[in-house]
């Protein structure tokens, strides 16, 4: 029988902490045969397993063009990801999916274009990032546009920086908001490089980017359309 | 009762290709159960007819309007087994369960209520299959009765079905004024049912009961109803408070609705063992949409109250084509405080 | 008598005293009684008061019903043995005595259920709790509608609830808990009987704590014992056995049974019935140092 509800085993192959109670799993699915065959789109979620507590729903943080693995990135909020943040490098807990919605993203060579994420949503945004990353010479201009309540909460903590270093890559300093003593300022971007990524910046100087609303009405009064901001 | 609503009588239409003697009901229960099949039908339990698994003709009932629930549970239970797993120090043991899925015969149904398979099988096949369900439904005849009565939360008619509606049934019958009924075969799973279990039915006439049929709900507008749903400016109407302000938020409705279809999984068991459920849930409960976050973007009653409209009158028709609601009134008959739908429609109607 | 009631909320809202007044009204057809919130002194006509007026009222006075509670004040039409709740309510806390309008209406019994009236109230067809009523003549009200009742309470309780407990007694722990068993296998775990209780009122139910699970949320025949068995500790001491949870349930589990027969072991144990005394506390939520302690050896 096919049991459409049955997960696909997989070992922890290195974690990471990214901030405080947030945690990155690189996963390994025990069958060699799926590791070669298993296929997903860059935004599609899944759900993931801890056994004796249940599944929960979070995106798939890498990309598809990274072969043979995948990353999650969580919050430990509850009592699966409570579960999940007890498992050590080695443990086995369960994946099924991919589901749901993927970012078009071969609909957008040769475009520029501005990502923007606040906390813990950049994993679902850095699936897509690294997506056009590593295919980098057929995209125009890419602006990345981040922040977080606190420093602290910043994910990705190398890879930002890693970004930042890049030259065919305009980053947004780390933006956290001016409360997060000795990051004033931060959230000033290098003017000369992003165009309207810098218009956005300051359009939203100093706001909170974690409610996709906000932020959607600040690139719509900068003469975005609509059918051009994916979601 | 509002005698106007239940005037309404049914001429006497006969179609059916065979009859099934009172005495013969037995037969068919021992028949089915002898090819080791369930025969599934309304019987008593605490005092009230709710579809059952049965043994013979004395437990099945008569004179009942509706099952109080709806006979999804036979194909789609309330709680099942979808996965055991066994841990150790350092692997996991995964094993997918079997779906139980006998040979079932769903006696005495009502026209309404089956006409709710085809939105089930729609969502249960949608984008996956669900084999705990299309197995179970693939091994189930579905057999209705027109209804000979009615109450007053009966409203199939203001939903376009009727106590002759077909929609879902396999095979379909008519009460006989001696207790019997004639027998029409509707699918070819029906056909090769009554094939199957031939030697039970006589052929021959009889005289059919006049069928209830509930007059229609005055003003409601199906189509209207839908084009407003459409337009989401209703959302924060204050209607929905206004209408819904009552609703306590208990999921009795959506447990005994026959489109009703929601469900949760979790995992049960010791630090050593356990095994994977798939669960009823409702969108009525405050917790079904509630986010990690603590964010809740349907916080408050009325709100989940529209979810459940909308599902019904919105998302059903316009994602699967099918009916979100098959009029059944079991949602008014359990709900404790009385909150009725068709009210509900009349509002959207305008 | 709908008459005064209708009167008196067409007053209470006129002059601003209260902003809604919860009580009863027709369905469509006409035919039950439901709850009506009405805010509008123009809109009293819609307060109906009959033998259908079975709900307990009170449940709209907790938290759980924010949108109600933004209303403003409110007043309610009670039974009094709604108004048992409403007190149990005010000596948990959960409301203050001036923070709502009480119209109590003396009464002569209602329905068990709606689905059984057939246009006379009849003994046969009202509940265990309506034979043995006595607060016919409503307790803690602001506004009393109605004559006072000419109805004196039995000695001993009487009725099918007392005569089953009185059954189940006898029987041995094993045939009880087989009884029980059976019983709460049924259960679908919809939570009516909790929505439905004006004395439920917790924002997270222990069946939503899932860190660690308490109860299973499956409705299987071990998730069903759990969650009736904890619901029925929960509201011992505290249980006015108005009846709501029995009424609301979909597949008429008993749950009166359970509440009555927690209610005795109360009354035995501390000589304490809830929701006569607003400022008095149910013994399981109070340490009193003249507690019996006598089932410390």
């Amino acid at each position: 029988m096919d049991n459409i509800y049955l997960p696909y085993l997989a070992k922890i192959e290195e974690i990471r902490d990214e901030a405080p109670d947030v945690r990155s799993f690189k996963l390994v699915f025990e069958d060699p045969a799926l590791r070669d065959s298993f296929e997903f789109k860059t935004g599609q979620f899944g759900l993931y397993s801890a056994f004796g507590l249940g599944e929960s729903t979070f995106c798939i943080a890498s990309s598809p063009t990274r072969k043979g693995y995948i990353q999650c990135t969580f919050r430990r909020t509850g009592r699966v990801t409570g579960g999940l943040a007890q498992l050590s490098v080695g443990d086995t807990m369960g994946f099924r999916g991919p589901y749901g919605n993927w970012f078009p993203v071969d609909d957008w060579k040769g475009k520029d274009i501005v990502f923007i994420a606040g906390g813990i949503c950049l994993p679902t945004v850095r699936s897509v990032i690294w997506n056009v990353l590593d295919r980098r010479q057929h995209f125009g201009n890419i602006t990345i546009v981040y922040g977080a309540r606190t420093v602290a909460d910043l994910v990705y903590k190398d890879e930002l920086k890693g970004w930042d270093e890049r030259s065919d890559i305009t980053p947004s300093r780390p933006w956290t908001p001016a409360r997060d003593p000795g990051m004033e300022g931060q959230g000033r971007v290098r003017a000369d490089r992003i165009g309207r990524g810098r218009a956005f910046c300051e359009e939203h100087g100093g706001r909170d980017l974690h409610i996709s609303k906000f932020v959607l009405n600040s690139l719509l009064k900068l003469g975005f359309d609509e059918g051009s901001v994916y979601t | 009762m509002n005698p106007a609503r239940l005037s309404g009588r049914m001429k006497t239409v006969s179609m059916a290709d065979r009859t099934l003697k009172k005495e013969d009901l037995g037969k068919l229960i021992d028949s089915v159960r002898a090819k080791g099949g369930r025969f599934v039908a309304p019987a008593l339990l605490a005092r009230q007819v709710v579809f059952r698994s049965v043994k013979s003709a004395e437990e099945v009932a008569t004179g009942y309007i509706l099952a109080r629930n709806s006979f999804k549970e036979f194909l789609f239970p309330q709680t099942e087994v979808i996965a055991e797993f066994s841990m150790n120090k350092d692997s996991v043991g995964l094993k997918g369960v079997e779906v139980d899925a006998p040979e079932t015969v769903v006696f005495g149904a009502r026209p309404c209520e089956a006409a709710s398979l085809k939105g089930l099988r729609t969502l249960f096949t949608w984008d996956f299959v669900d084999e705990f369900y299309t197995k179970r439904e693939d091994k189930t005849v579905v057999i209705t009765v027109g209804c000979t009565s009615g109450d007053e939360a009966c409203f199939c008619t203001t939903v376009d079905l009727s106590p002759e509606s077909t929609e879902g049934a396999d095979v379909y019958l008519r009460e006989t004024e001696d207790n019997g009924y004639t027998v029409k075969g509707l699918t070819e799973k029906g056909k090769k049912f009554l094939d199957t279990h031939d030697a039970v039915f006589t052929s021959g006439a009889a005289k059919e009961r006049p069928l209830f049929k509930p007059e229609t709900v005055p003003a409601v507008d199906l189509k209207r109803v839908s084009e407003r749903l459409k337009d989401r400016a209703h959302y924060d109407d204050p209607v929905w408070a206004k209408l819904t302000m009552k609703c306590i938020g208990c999921g009795a409705c959506t447990f005994v609705c026959p489109t009703c279809r929601c469900f949760d999984i979790t995992d049960e068991g010791t630090a050593f063992e356990g095994e994977r459920r798939k669960n009823w849930d409702s969108c009525q409960y405050d917790a079904f949409t509630l986010h990690a976050s603590g964010h809740n973007p349907r916080e408050h009653q009325p709100q989940r109250w529209r979810n459940r409209f909308m599902c019904k009158f919105n998302f059903y028709p316009e994602k699967f084509s099918s009916k979100g609601c098959v009029g059944c009134g079991r949602c008014i008959r359990v709900c404790p405080v009385r909150l009725d739908i068709t009210e509900v429609m009349q509002e959207f109607s305008k | 008598m709908e008459n005064i009631l209708r009167q008196k909320a067409k007053e209470l809202l006129s002059s601003g005293e209260v902003k809604v007044v919860i009580g009863y009204g027709w369905n469509r057809a006409k035919t039950r009684t439901t709850p009506v919130f009405i805010t509008d002194a123009a809109d009293t006509d819609q307060l109906v008061w009959n033998p259908l007026c079975v709900n307990n009222l009170s449940v709209y006075l907790t938290r759980k019903f924010k949108d109600i509670q933004a209303l403003g004040k409110p007043a309610i039409v009670a039974k009094g043995c709604d108004i048992r709740n409403i007190a149990v309510l005010i000596s948990e806390a959960q409301i203050k005595r001036e923070d709502v309008y009480i119209i109590g209406m003396a009464c002569q019994g209602v329905v068990y259920k709606q689905e059984l009236w057939q246009g006379e109230l009849k003994p046969n067809i009202m509940p265990t709790k309506c034979h043995n009523c006595d607060v016919r003549d409503p307790h803690l009200s602001d506004f009393v509608a109605g004559e006072k009742a000419d109805f004196t309470p039995p000695e001993e309780p009487v009725g099918m609830v007392f005569d089953k407990i009185r059954d189940l007694d006898s029987k041995s722990p094993s045939e009880r808990w087989a009884f029980w068993v059976k019983e709460f296998s049924r259960c679908i775990k919809c939570y009516a009987c909790r929505q439905v209780c004006s004395l439920c009122y917790c924002e997270r139910c222990i069946t939503e704590k899932n860190m660690p699970q308490w109860i299973e949320t499956s409705a299987h025949p071990r998730g069903n014992l759990s969650w009736n068995l904890i619901r029925a500790m929960h509201l011992t001491g505290r249980c006015t056995f108005c009846g709501e949870c029995e009424r609301a349930c979909p597949v008429n589990i008993p749950l009166n049974l359970v509440n009555q027969k927690m209610i005795m072991v109360v009354k035995d144990a501390f000589d304490f019935k809830s929701g006569y005394d607003e400022k008095a506390h149910p013994p399981m939520i109070v340490f009193s140092p003249d507690d019996k302690e006598n089932f410390i050896k």
